[in-house]
């Protein structure tokens, strides 16, 4: 184990929200001794720690904000819904929240690190520069990130929503149920949540289109048009909550039906072929998804 | 048996070894209790005296020097209640030294109630050894042992699943209640009709802090399952009652809805809750039809946001929850066995000290 290697830290990162997964799920059933009981939430700390020291190490090696492959994407994503819980928390608390938060991360840091295609070396390529010269730019990734990382929490919120409604529905004591919060409460967290989603993905959207409309060349269609309707998407979606035309389970499984589609479209416009397409600009930030 | 465990001892009587007529038989009459206690004093030997007088079990717990035997008890016991030492000796179970201890924590951790898990014994039981320090009848001995089961009580319902999930009906309602609102003393619960499960769900809520309760009736007059009426029931739990031809109209304004009426046919249909649910169409609703026959519409279950249960179901969730609590009982008692044997071997030791 290299604590300086990006890839062994992730490895370990993942390896904590799969420890903190478990236990928070045997801590349903069973009772911990005293100090073990914060220990699924030390495992997250501890896994948060480890995943910014990967990306701070993978951000001195390519001299930017990593999120040139599909691997710092994800792992940028899944940071994002680890620090959106950890300051969410401060606030409110929901239980289990933090379990399937970890469960999440345990799934998707897996993926984005078993599949090693995800993690090209993009930094090495010829005429590589860097990936967000333009601070502004810079700025609209991390914070459209950020947003990514809500609407991620937005995602397991409902998915517990829609857990807590099946056993609800199915009659029976169930394994979770007696443990997930209320629906009610899941409810209004995933309203608070799409809120804050939108409001950090609106001001990012600010951002881009003051790069965009100052260099309209580095931004590709594709990126604006698919950026732009997963904008109107939340944006609707957050319209529809609140004029109570779009609610309960319906609501829930569209906020993880968009997450799934902005998840998917981030591979979409990301591609290495887009990469080496756009290589002969050599001013090109190669901001392509932000 | 060795003298030291004869200075601690129980006699007793429950659901275990003797039937309700004849624990009613054996048990003490409220009013009666003093006068028992006055008559404790007088028993050759005894020290300390503690009486747990429960409508599942009456139990006298005691500690005494080298002179008392318990037989004295029995016989005082049975002279009190003007029965048959014989029928005493039959119906009653009688415990010495670590017997005692183990005994005792298994009462206060609910692990030997009728239904297993169950709090209200712990309650009973810091009341009677209240009563009974109050009237300085316990001493260094029972101090000790009632603290330590208390204590033993605590730890087996947090290290172990006797107390998970509810058991008893309208616990279980409120149970779900809490799963889909959240906060029970902020649900609007109206009753419909006046029967023996609309009673035990509002009990439920109130003790829940429920303040919102309202109460109707196909009629005002006498409800023909109960022979109570529902303006009688609302004034019981400081609820309201609402005109039976008002609360379809009202039903929206309601988070819990319980038909608990002997209608033949269904007072709720799918489409009136569609209406309903149209005024707060973000807003959960949970009915439940304690009625044979049913009183909602099955179909009703369909709607969007709205959970339907009848009483078989919450009866199954009852029972699993129940058959997950048994499963938990030899693992429980076990572990106090263990406290209790470590228990008492201090005591032995360490008669006046602490533990």
């Amino acid at each position: 184990m290299n604590f300086h290697d990006v890839r062994d830290l992730l490895w370990l990162a993942t390896a904590c929200y799969g420890a903190s997964f478990i236990l928070g799920m045997v801590k349903t059933r069973h009772r911990f001794p005293n100090v073990l009981q914060e220990s699924p939430f030390l495992l997250i700390l501890a896994g948060f720690f480890l995943q910014t020291r990967a990306l701070y190490f993978r951000g001195l090696e390519i001299h930017g904000c990593p999120l040139g492959n599909g691997l710092e994407r994800t792992q940028f994503i899944l940071w994002s819904l680890i620090l959106a819980f950890l300051l969410l928390r401060l606030i409110w608390r929901l239980n289990l929240l933090g379990t399937f938060c970890a469960g999440v991360s345990l799934l998707l840091g897996s993926l984005s690190l078993g599949l090693k295609k995800w993690d090209f070396p993009y930094w090495q390529a010829d005429g590589y520069t860097r990936l967000f010269k333009d601070p502004w730019i810079e700025l609209h990734a991390s914070i459209a990130i950020f947003s990514y990382g809500l609407f991620c929490l937005l995602a397991v919120v409902s998915m517990m929503y829609l857990s807590q409604r099946q056993t609800l529905l199915s009659r029976r004591p169930g394994f979770l149920g007696p443990y997930l919060p209320p629906i009610q409460e899941l409810d209004a967290a995933a309203m608070r949540l799409l809120a804050v989603g939108v409001s950090f993905l609106t001001l990012s959207m600010v951002v881009g289109i003051m790069h965009w409309t100052r260099h309209p060349e580095f931004v590709s269609h594709i990126k604006l048009t698919v950026t732009t309707a997963l904008w109107i998407g939340y944006l609707l979606l957050f319209v529809m909550r609140i004029s109570n035309r779009l609610y309960g389970a319906r609501f829930a499984k569209w906020t993880i039906a968009l997450f799934a589609v902005a998840l998917l479209s981030l591979s979409l416009v990301s591609s290495k072929t887009k990469i080496q397409a756009y290589k002969p600009l050599p001013s090109s930030p190669l901001a392509y998804q932000f | 048996m060795s003298d030291q465990e004869n200075t601690l001892f129980l006699l007793g009587t429950s659901h275990q070894v003797a039937s309700l007529h004849d624990r009613e038989t054996i048990g003490l009459p409220n009013d009666s209790i003093q006068k028992f206690y006055l008559g404790m004093e007088k028993l050759t030997g005894l020290e300390e005296c503690l009486v747990l007088n429960t409508c599942n079990r009456t139990e006298i717990y005691g500690a005494g020097d080298d002179s008392f035997k318990i037989e004295y008890l029995m016989e005082y016991l049975a002279d009190f209640r003007d029965l048959e030492l014989e029928f005493i000796q039959k119906k009653t179970y009688r415990r010495t030294g670590a017997e005692v201890v183990r005994h005792l924590f298994e009462v206060a951790s609910g692990i030997d109630s009728q239904m297993v898990g169950e709090t209200e014994i712990l309650g009973q039981l810091k009341k009677a050894y209240d009563d009974a320090s109050e009237r300085n009848s316990t001493g260094k001995v029972l101090n000790r042992l009632f603290q330590k089961s208390f204590q033993a009580a605590k730890w087996a319902r947090t290290n172990t699943g006797i107390s998970r999930g509810q058991v008893n009906l309208g616990n279980v309602l409120c149970e779900l209640a809490r799963r889909i609102f959240g906060r029970i003393d902020q649900c609007r619960l109206l009753v419909v009709g006046a029967g023996e499960v609309a009673e035990s769900a509002l009990e439920a809520f109130k003790s829940r802090g429920s303040e919102a309760i309202t109460v109707t009736g196909r009629t005002f007059d006498w409800c023909p399952l109960s022979q109570r009426k529902p303006d009688e029931l609302a004034q019981k739990f400081d609820g309201f009652t609402l005109a039976y031809s008002k609360f379809h109209d009202s039903l929206h304004l309601f988070d819990v809805v319980l038909a608990s009426t002997a209608s033949a046919k269904a007072l709720l249909t799918k489409a009136q809750i569609e209406v309903a649910m149209k005024k707060r169409p973000s807003k959960p609703l949970f009915v439940i039809d304690a009625s044979v026959p049913r009183n909602v519409e099955e179909a009703a279950s369909t709607v969007d946001n709205v959970f339907l249960y009848n009483m078989d179901d919450v009866s199954t969730i009852a029972n699993e929850n129940l058959q997950s609590r048994l499963s938990e009982v030899d693992r429980c008692r076990v572990a106090l066995s263990k406290r209790a044997l470590r228990l008492w071997e201090q005591m032995r030791t360490y008669p006046s000290l602490p533990s």
